[in-house]
C-alpha cells in the first residue's frame, strides 16, 4: 500500500519532467529492470497476438483455436519425450486445445481488462481527489466518507454480487470494478494535492488570476502523478489476480475459446490431480510472473521517483 | 480529546458508512430488477405464488426506491436477511451465517497467528540486517507472496501435499476426516459441528480426541495457504517500521548505554515497531476474508467463503446478498476496532484531525 503521507516533494521540483533520471534510477535496481522487461514482453506478446499471430507460431485464425477432439485428454509438452520437438511447448488442455495458444490469448484478455479497469478508476480517482483537496470543506468530507464506504466492501465479494445481479460478463464486471476502484487514487491524489497546493508557485498562479480549473489540472496535477503511477503498477497486478480469482470460482461462463488464465488454471486443477501437472502449472506460472514483474516494477518506480523513500 | 470522546465520535462516523454500504448493496440488488429482492427473501418452504404479494407489500416494492431502501434496512435491522437455498444449506441467511462464519473466523485466526509468528521475526531480521542478502531474500519472498495467485497456491499445495500425486502428508479437504461425517450426532454431513460450529473446540467440548487431531490436521493446509497470502504485508510493514524505529534517538541512546543488541531490539525497538503493524491488521483482515473465499472453495472447507461460492454457483440471491452485507459489516467493524486500539496505544491520534 502506498500511503499518501509517505509522499512529499521538495519545494516545487516537478519530478516527472525528469524522465531520464527516473528511468536511469529504475534500471539501476536489478529487480525492477527485470520487471520492466517482463512486462514489456507480455505486452508485446499480447499485441503481436492481435496483429500478427504467425510470429508466435500461431497459424490458425486468431479468434479460433484448434480443438483436437481425438485427444480430449491433455497431451504432455512435446519436449518431454523429444527435446528437439517444440510443436506443443506447454502441452494441451481440455478440450484438446494447445495450452500455449490459450495462454497467449488469455494474456491479451487479462491485460486489456486490467488496463481498462485501472485506467478508468485512476481517472475518476484523480479528478475526485483533486477537487476534494482543492476545494476542501464539505466536498472533501463527502468524498472522503465515500471512499470509506467503498473501502468497506471487499472487491471479490462485490464482483460476485455484481455478476449475479447484473449479469456475468467481462464488460459489466469492468464497469462495476471501475466504479469501486477510484477511492485509492482519490486518497493518493488528495494527500499529494494538500501539500502541493500550499506551495508558492500555486499561490503565484492564483494571485496572477489563473482560474481554478487551470491551476488544478495544469499546475497541481503533474506534481501529484508520481505516487499515482506507482499505484497503477501495483493495481494492474492486483486486478490480474482478482480477475483470475473470479474466473477460478466460475464467475464468467466457461468458454474454451475465450480463455482466461484463472479459468485455464481451474480446468487444469482437475487434471493435475490425475497427474497432468502442466495443465495447472503453466497458467499459474504465467499469472505469477506477470503479477510479480508488475509489483517489482512498481517498487522500482517508487524508489526512482523519490530516492529518499529507499530504505 | 479523551478516549471516550474519540470512541463516540468514531462510532458516529460508522453510521454513514453502514448506510452507504447497505445502500450500494441494495441498489446493486435492485438493479437486477424487483424480482431479485423477492428472490432473496423467498422462503423455499412456502409456494412462490403465496409469498409474492406478501413480499411486494412487505418491502413496498411498488413505491419509490428510497422507501424500498427504508423497508429493506428495516428488515435487516430486525434480523430478516432473506433465505438461502444451496446444496449445503437451506434456510434463513442469518442461520447460515451463524453456522458457517465460525469456521472462517477459526481459519482466519489460525492463519493470522501463523503469519504473525513467521512475519514479525522475519521482518525484524530484515530490518536489522538491512541491505544484506537476508533483506533481499525476504523482499523476494514478500513480492512472491503478494503476486502469487492464492487459488493456484492452494491447488498446488492440495495436489502435491494432499493427494498421492505428490507426497500425501495432509488430508485432501473438509474440516474432519470423512469417516466421522456419518454416525456422530454432533457433526452434520458437510463437516459442520455443533454447538460452536468450530470443529476443534467442539471436539474438545465432547471430549473426542481422535476428532480433535483430525480437525487440527485438516486446518493446517488451508491455514498455511491463507497465512502465506497475508505474510508478505505483515513482513514488509514490520521491516519498514523497525527500520524507522532503529533510527530513533531512544534506540541510539540504548545502544550508547552499552546494552546488548538483542536486548535493544527486543525491549526497545520491537514494541514500538509493532504499532503500525497493529494498524494494518484491519487491512489484513479484509484480505484474509477475500482469500478465505478462494481457500475455502479449494479445500472444501465449510466456511462463509465456501458458502458464498456455493450461493453464486446455485443462483441463490439470498446467499449473495447476505454474504456481501456480512463481509462489509465485518470490515467496518474491524476498522472500527483497529482505530480504537490505535487511539488507545497512540494518544496523538485522539488529538489529531
Amino acid at each position: 500500500m502506498v500511503g499518501a503521507n509517505g509522499w512529499y516533494l521538495k519545494s516545487g521540483s516537478p519530478r516527472l519532467n525528469n524522465f531520464k533520471t527516473t528511468f536511469k534510477l529504475l534500471l539501476r535496481n536489478p529487480g525492477s529492470a527485470i520487471g520492466l522487461i517482463v512486462v514489456i514482453l507480455y505486452v508485446a506478446v499480447a499485441v503481436i497476438d492481435q496483429v500478427y499471430p504467425r510470429l508466435l507460431g500461431i497459424t490458425t485464425d486468431i479468434n479460433t483455436m484448434t480443438t483436437n477432439f481425438t485427444h480430449p485428454v491433455p497431451v504432455p509438452p512435446s519436449w518431454l519425450h523429444n527435446f528437439s520437438n517444440w510443436s506443443l511447448p506447454f502441452g494441451t488442455t481440455f478440450p484438446g486445445i494447445d495450452l500455449f495458444q490459450a495462454i497467449i490469448k488469455s494474456i491479451r484478455i487479462d491485460l486489456s481488462f486490467s488496463v481498462a479497469v485501472v485506467a478508468g478508476g485512476c481517472i475518476i480517482g484523480i479528478i475526485l481527489g483533486l477537487y476534494s483537496a482543492f476545494f476542501g470543506k464539505w466536498l472533501d468530507q463527502l468524498i472522503m466518507r465515500l471512499t470509506d464506504i467503498f473501502f468497506s466492501i471487499p472487491f471479490l465479494v462485490l464482483a460476485i454480487a455484481a455478476g449475479f445481479f447484473l449479469g456475468r460478463s467481462l464488460e459489466i464486471l469492468a464497469i462495476v470494478l471501475i466504479l469501486v476502484w477510484w477511492p485509492t487514487y482519490a486518497r493518493v491524489v488528495r494527500g499529494q494535492t494538500l501539500s502541493v497546493k500550499e506551495m508558492s508557485y500555486v499561490e503565484a498562479a492564483k494571485s496572477s488570476g489563473v482560474n481554478n480549473f487551470r491551476i488544478m489540472f495544469k499546475h497541481i496535477l503533474p506534481n501529484t502523478m508520481a505516487p499515482v503511477i506507482v499505484q497503477v503498477s501495483f493495481d494492474l497486478a492486483t486486478m490480474i489476480l482478482l480477475l483470475a480469482m473470479l474466473d477460478f470460482i466460475g464467475f464468467t461462463p466457461a468458454n474454451a475459446y475465450l480463455p482466461e488464465l484463472g479459468y485455464l488454471a481451474s480446468v487444469g486443477y482437475g487434471y493435475a490431480a490425475i497427474g497432468d501437472w502442466w495443465t495447472l502449472v503453466f497458467p499459474g506460472l504465467t499469472i505469477l510472473l506477470l503479477a510479480l514483474s508488475m509489483n517489482l516494477l512498481g517498487d522500482g518506480l517508487r524508489d526512482a521517483f523519490d530516492p529518499r523513500l529507499r530504505r | 480529546m479523551n478516549l471516550v470522546g474519540y470512541v463516540i465520535r468514531r462510532l458516529i462516523l460508522v453510521i454513514p458508512t453502514i448506510i452507504g454500504a447497505t445502500l450500494i448493496v441494495f441498489l446493486l440488488t435492485r438493479a437486477g430488477g424487483t424480482n431479485m429482492i423477492i428472490a432473496a427473501y423467498l422462503n423455499p418452504r412456502i409456494p412462490y405464488a403465496v409469498q409474492k404479494a406478501a413480499l411486494v407489500a412487505e418491502f413496498h416494492l411498488n413505491q419509490p426506491l428510497y422507501i424500498q431502501y427504508f423497508y429493506f434496512m428495516n428488515g435487516l435491522l430486525h434480523g430478516n436477511w432473506g433465505y438461502t437455498r444451496t446444496g449445503i444449506f437451506s434456510g434463513p441467511v442469518t442461520t447460515a451465517i451463524g453456522i458457517y462464519f465460525p469456521n472462517t473466523i477459526q481459519l482466519a485466526i489460525v492463519a493470522f497467528i501463523i503469519a504473525m509468528i513467521i512475519g514479525i521475526p522475519l521482518g525484524t531480521i530484515a530490518a536489522v540486517r538491512k541491505d544484506t542478502w537476508v533483506d533481499q531474500i525476504t523482499r523476494v519472498i514478500a513480492f512472491i507472496g503478494i503476486s502469487l495467485p492464492i487459488f493456484w497456491l492452494a491447488q498446488l499445495l492440495q495436489t502435491y501435499l494432499g493427494t498421492p500425486q505428490g507426497i500425501k502428508i495432509f488430508p485432501l479437504q473438509g474440516t474432519v476426516s470423512s469417516i466421522y461425517l456419518s454416525g456422530i450426532p454432533w457433526i452434520n454431513n458437510y463437516g459442520v459441528s455443533s454447538p460452536t460450529h468450530i470443529m476443534i473446540i467442539d471436539s474438545l467440548i465432547h471430549g473426542n480426541l481422535p476428532i480433535f487431531f483430525s480437525a487440527v490436521d485438516h486446518v493446517i493446509l488451508p491455514a498455511i495457504t491463507l497465512a502465506f497470502f497475508t505474510l508478505a504485508g505483515i513482513m514488509r510493514y514490520m521491516r519498514n517500521s523497525t527500520v524507522e524505529v532503529l533510527n530513533q534517538d531512544y534506540v541510539k541512546f540504548a545502544r550508547a548505554k552499552g546494552l546488548a543488541e538483542p536486548r535493544v531490539i527486543k525491549k526497545y525497538a520491537r514494541r514500538n515497531a509493532l504499532i503500525p503493524v497493529v494498524t494494518i491488521s484491519g487491512l489484513t483482515l479484509a484480505s484474509l476474508l477475500g482469500g478465505a473465499v478462494i481457500t475455502e472453495t479449494v479445500y472444501g472447507y465449510p466456511g462463509i467463503g465456501y458458502w458464498t461460492v456455493q450461493a453464486m454457483q446455485n443462483f441463490d440471491a439470498g446467499g449473495i446478498l447476505g454474504a456481501t452485507l456480512l463481509f462489509s459489516f465485518t470490515i467496518i467493524a474491524a476498522n472500527l476496532v483497529v482505530d480504537i486500539i490505535y487511539a488507545y496505544i497512540d494518544p496523538r491520534i485522539r488529538l489529531g484531525e
